[in-house]
């Protein structure tokens, strides 16, 4: 009476690498590179296509026009993350020390803005500052000026609205390694005498400081590429460098000399995230979340050898700036600290949250036109968007594309989140840097970029062309927040379920697919809305009979501004409510786990 | 085998003359709480508590987590406010001082060293902040680092340290200053046994040559029983019971203050005589001992203590001894640790050394145990 074993030994490995998590690398691989890479290098190809190669990009350094934009456009960039920088601590440290529903409440306020549409955003500050808007009328209410003035359209509106639009990114990039900070090191430098500035200085600012530069780098990263912003709120004088390129896209001059612009701009760019990258790390680009052994091996070696002489600079900094200053400082009221970052964190909240709330109450305006307060109260805006049957069209579009992007970001970038972090393969974070690339590359050059493919494959203006064009920024997105997901998984219980009999797929339906759920529901709202709200690779991948949400608006901002511009961004608002609502237990999850 | 101790007067037997056992002149506060209360929300985390500490004294709060021991600590640090009663320093209150002015040390669980810093700047953080002149300063730091044996780390950063410097360096952090208070917040549970024990000794000798009044937090019976000059056993917000270590051991006052310092084998008895010096009780299972006069009323029922190292086990009945089944015998080195049922009664717990004239009794048989007067405590 021999007992039988319950179940045949496994069968030899010599299928292995069929089962290697590695290869699910490949599809969103294989996509990116078709549609993202290899676009990329035709246009750099067709920029040196010229006789010598160099004359298109000589000549965008030599004619004044680009080559001062350019320099323009540098400033402003560098301005926009200084302004952010120095605006966005007192906000994020506010964050950070209120609780409950305040500390809710503020977040909110922040991660609001954050995942509305940069268009919609640009959109209220233009209604905020307008000629009739709440800023003029208040001002002449108040008694001090008698006309309205014209607020809009210069250099400081442009400054104002990039700042306030990358303000989120900003804050949020710096609570976060706020918020990972030992609370007990803030209490020990007060057991050890140190007043609320000599901590902020000493301890908090020091040790907060790479949080500091990665929020810096990546505001000026956007800002150099920006273009919806400085085009409504700029004047003439205003230009930046991304605005020549869609220009001249409208006006067809010779072939190659475009090209030439996007890619200085993108080597730009590139040259910027290098050197970050090689400083501290190119986990900056997705919020530092580590990736696995190799990575976090690598880390400590350059800690080794950079840090000590970057250290003793800043500490005698420090020493010969700080002291003195600290000394003045001290004589200050006790609160003055306290104060400052309540107040600067009022201000900016309130940046960030009236021109919203303008555009909503705007949108239930009786007048025709923008005017604040509205002189009467209607439903006839949103009458108005129903049942123009050019907006609906436009709704479903988008709608449409929203769900075709989402399910492929999802997909492609699902898999290859399971493939970076369960493979063991050479080379990992040389790919998550390829899948997170899209983030950092200016939507002009890659929508110039694959003008060209859409043209050839008969893509322009089609559902799968757009859906796909969108999903290269959506992937990133996914990768980021199901990668960010996995890692909170426990492998125990993955190894638990296996050792008592359950196949690898069985262990993924069973144990991981339940655990990283909530985040997979993230990614695709998030990929969802990525889509939903690009505007600049449709205006150049779209055709004229395939009309999509942000096309339409940005045709109507740039035309007349109607309050039923008001209507869609307020239905935006509700989206993104609703989708924060339901994400919001994921959202402090995947935060906590940077 | 009964062991007979005397136990020596719990009251304090000298005053604080103002210089410490080995001679380093007490700098040490004097602490009073008064009716100290802090609520969160509808959770009361310290419930009126009173307690005065004498200049210089190692005093540790013992007790489980949530018993409001961390919450004291914080409002002594200054890190909370209090909702009600008053700590005085000195005969000062201290509530209106903010942290950074109170001029203590602290020692915390996580080290909450500074990563920016190397392990001379985070020593010399309390002087500079102090405006100590540099001279003084780099001075102290040398001396601190010294007799915590780390002079050669000086220029080493916190994270190149193993866990056990990195509590030294944040140990020197906290009496570089020479500070009238030290407050020390279960500095050592991070670490590993061996390595416990080993700063537990070297904090008792740096207290002495130092003469700071120390707070200890600690949920470790044994750290506390180790270090303290006395330990308040908390639970639920209050001060259960003050007093020395042997004091506390031997004459713990409650129920719990037995069972959370220390194993305990804690009998129902009953009262049958109690005469001039001596009382005579009657257990559930019908044994009958005797005991000490102190807390025996003239009838009723008593809880007595009587910690397992004082049980004596025999292999034969002996006079005052009660059978009893083995139901489980452990090896544990130095002792023995064996677990046995009397007959319609309590379970004992009996801790004795390994000699060799023991045996591991089986599991299952019998064996005769007993206990003399002394080393019955009988539980008010």
């Amino acid at each position: 009476m021999t007992a039988t074993p319950l179940s045949a030994p496994a069968a030899p490995a010599r299928r292995a690498w069929i089962t290697s998590p590695a290869l699910l690398l490949v599809p969103a691989i294989l996509f990116l590179s078709v549609i993202y890479v290899l676009p990329l290098i035709d246009l750099a190809r067709v920029s040196v296509a010229a006789d010598p190669w160099w004359t298109h990009i000589a000549r965008v350094f030599s004619v004044p026009l680009y080559w001062e934009s350019l320099v323009r456009t540098m400033k402003i960039a560098l301005t926009v993350a200084c302004l952010c920088a120095v605006l966005g601590y007192p906000t994020a440290l506010l964050i950070q020390r209120s609780r409950g529903t305040v500390q809710a409440l503020i977040a909110t306020a922040v991660v609001l803005p954050y995942f509305i549409a940069i268009l919609i955003r640009t959109y209220a500050w233009m209604v905020l500052l307008g000629r009739n808007g709440p800023l003029n009328k208040t001002a002449i209410w108040l008694g001090i000026y008698d006309e309205p003035l014209a607020l809009l359209f210069n250099r400081g509106t442009v400054l104002l609205g990039m700042t306030a639009v990358l303000m989120p990114l900003m804050v949020l990039t710096i609570y976060s390694s706020l918020s990972r900070l030992d609370q007990n090191l803030i209490r020990a430098a007060l057991a050890g005498g140190a007043g609320p500035m000599a901590v902020f200085w000493r301890v908090l600012l020091p040790l907060t400081l790479p949080g500091v530069g990665a929020g810096f780098l990546l505001v000026f990263v956007s800002a150099l590429g920006f273009f919806i912003t400085p085009t409504l709120l700029g004047g003439p004088g205003d230009q930046m460098f991304a605005m020549h390129i869609t220009q001249q896209a409208d006006s067809i001059t010779g072939e190659g000399f475009l090209q030439a612009l996007a890619v200085v701009l993108l080597l730009i760019t590139l040259a910027v995230v290098g050197i970050a990258g090689r400083m501290m790390g190119f986990e900056f680009i997705w919020g530092g979340g580590k990736l696995a052994a190799p990575v976090q091996t690598a880390v400590p070696e350059q800690r080794g050898t950079m840090a000590p002489p970057r250290r003793s600079v800043a500490m005698m900094l420090a020493d010969t700036l700080g002291w003195p200053i600290l000394r003045l400082m001290g004589r200050l009221p006790a609160n003055t600290g306290a104060w400052a970052v309540r107040i600067i964190g009022a201000i900016v909240l309130s940046a960030l949250i009236l021109p919203i709330l303008v555009v909503i109450v705007i949108s239930f305006s009786e007048a025709s036109y923008l005017t604040f307060p509205p002189p009467g109260w209607s439903l006839q805006w949103y009458e108005k968007f129903f049942s123009d049957s050019n907006w609906m069209t436009a709704f479903w579009n988008s709608l449409t594309i929203a769900a075709l992007s989402s399910l492929i970001a999802v997909v492609l970038g699902g898999t290859a989140a399971v493939g970076i972090v369960r493979s063991e393969i050479k080379y990992k974070s040389a790919l998550m840097l390829l899948l997170v690339s899209p983030m950092i590359v200016p939507p002009v050059v890659l929508g110039l970029s694959l003008y060209s493919l859409f043209l050839h494959l008969n893509l322009v203006g089609t559902y799968f062309g757009l859906a796909a064009a969108h999903a290269i920024g959506g992937i990133p997105i996914v990768v980021v927040i199901i990668a960010a997901s996995l890692q909170a998984v426990d492998r125990r219980l993955e190894q638990g379920a296996a050792v008592h009999g359950a196949s690898p797929l069985t262990v993924f339906r069973t144990v991981t697919l339940p655990a990283i759920a909530p985040g997979l529901a993230a990614a695709v709202f998030f990929a969802f809305l990525h889509s939903f709200d690009e505007l600049v690779l449709s205006l150049f991948l779209s055709s004229p009979r395939m009309k999509t949400l942000p096309l339409m608006l940005w045709a109507d901002i740039n035309y007349q501004l109607n309050p039923v511009l008001a209507v869609v961004s307020t239905l935006e608002v509700v989206l993104v409510v609703g989708g924060i609502l339901l994400a919001r237990p994921v959202l402090g999850r995947s935060r906590g786990a940077h | 085998m009964i062991q007979t101790q005397t136990w020596r007067d719990p009251a304090r037997e000298a005053a604080p003359s103002g210089k410490t056992a080995r001679g380093a002149d007490i700098i040490g506060a004097r602490i009073s709480l008064r009716d100290v209360v802090k609520r969160y929300g509808a959770f009361v985390a310290a419930d009126r508590i009173s307690l005065d500490v004498e200049p210089g004294e190692f005093i540790t709060l013992l007790g489980p987590s949530g018993s409001g021991k961390t919450t004291l600590l914080n409002l002594l640090a200054g890190f909370q406010g209090i909702d009600g009663g008053e700590i005085l320093v000195d005969g000062k209150p201290i509530t209106p001082v903010p942290t950074h002015k109170r001029g203590f040390g602290m020692v915390f669980q996580s080290y909450a060293l500074f990563p920016n810093m190397t392990v001379a700047q985070n020593v010399a953080f309390p002087m500079r902040m102090a405006g100590v002149d540099r001279a003084t300063s780099d001075r102290r730091v040398g001396e601190t680092l010294e007799m915590m044996r780390l002079s050669e780390h000086a220029h080493k950063t916190p994270s190149e340290m193993s866990g056990g410097q990195q509590q030294r360096v944040a140990i020197a952090r906290a009496i570089v200053m020479r500070p009238r208070v030290v407050l020390m917040d279960e500095p050592l549970s991070a670490l590993d046994r061996r390595l416990r024990e080993s700063i537990q000794i070297e904090l008792r000798e740096l207290h002495q040559a130092i003469g700071s009044t120390i707070l200890f937090v600690t949920h470790d019976q044994s750290e506390a029983l180790t270090m303290s000059d006395r330990i308040a056993v908390m639970d639920k917000g209050h001060i259960i019971q003050v007093a020395r270590p042997l004091e506390i051991y031997r004459h713990p006052q409650s129920r719990f203050v037995a069972g959370f310092v220390g194993e305990s084998n804690l009998i129902e008895a009953e009262v049958l005589e109690r005469r001039e010096d001596v009382a005579v009780l009657r257990s559930r299972s019908g044994h009958v001992f005797q005991t000490g006069c102190r807390n025996v009323p003239a009838t009723g029922k008593v809880t007595v203590l009587v910690r397992p190292e004082r049980m004596a086990l025999h292999q034969s009945p002996q006079p005052g001894t009660t059978p009893a089944t083995v139901t489980s015998a452990l090896f544990l080195g130095e002792t023995l640790r064996i677990e046995a049922v009397i007959e319609g009664g309590e379970t004992l717990l009996i801790r004795c050394p390994d000699t060799a004239a023991r045996e591991l009794p089986e599991t299952g048989s019998v064996i005769h145990v007993g206990w003399g007067a002394q080393d019955c405590w009988v539980l008010s």
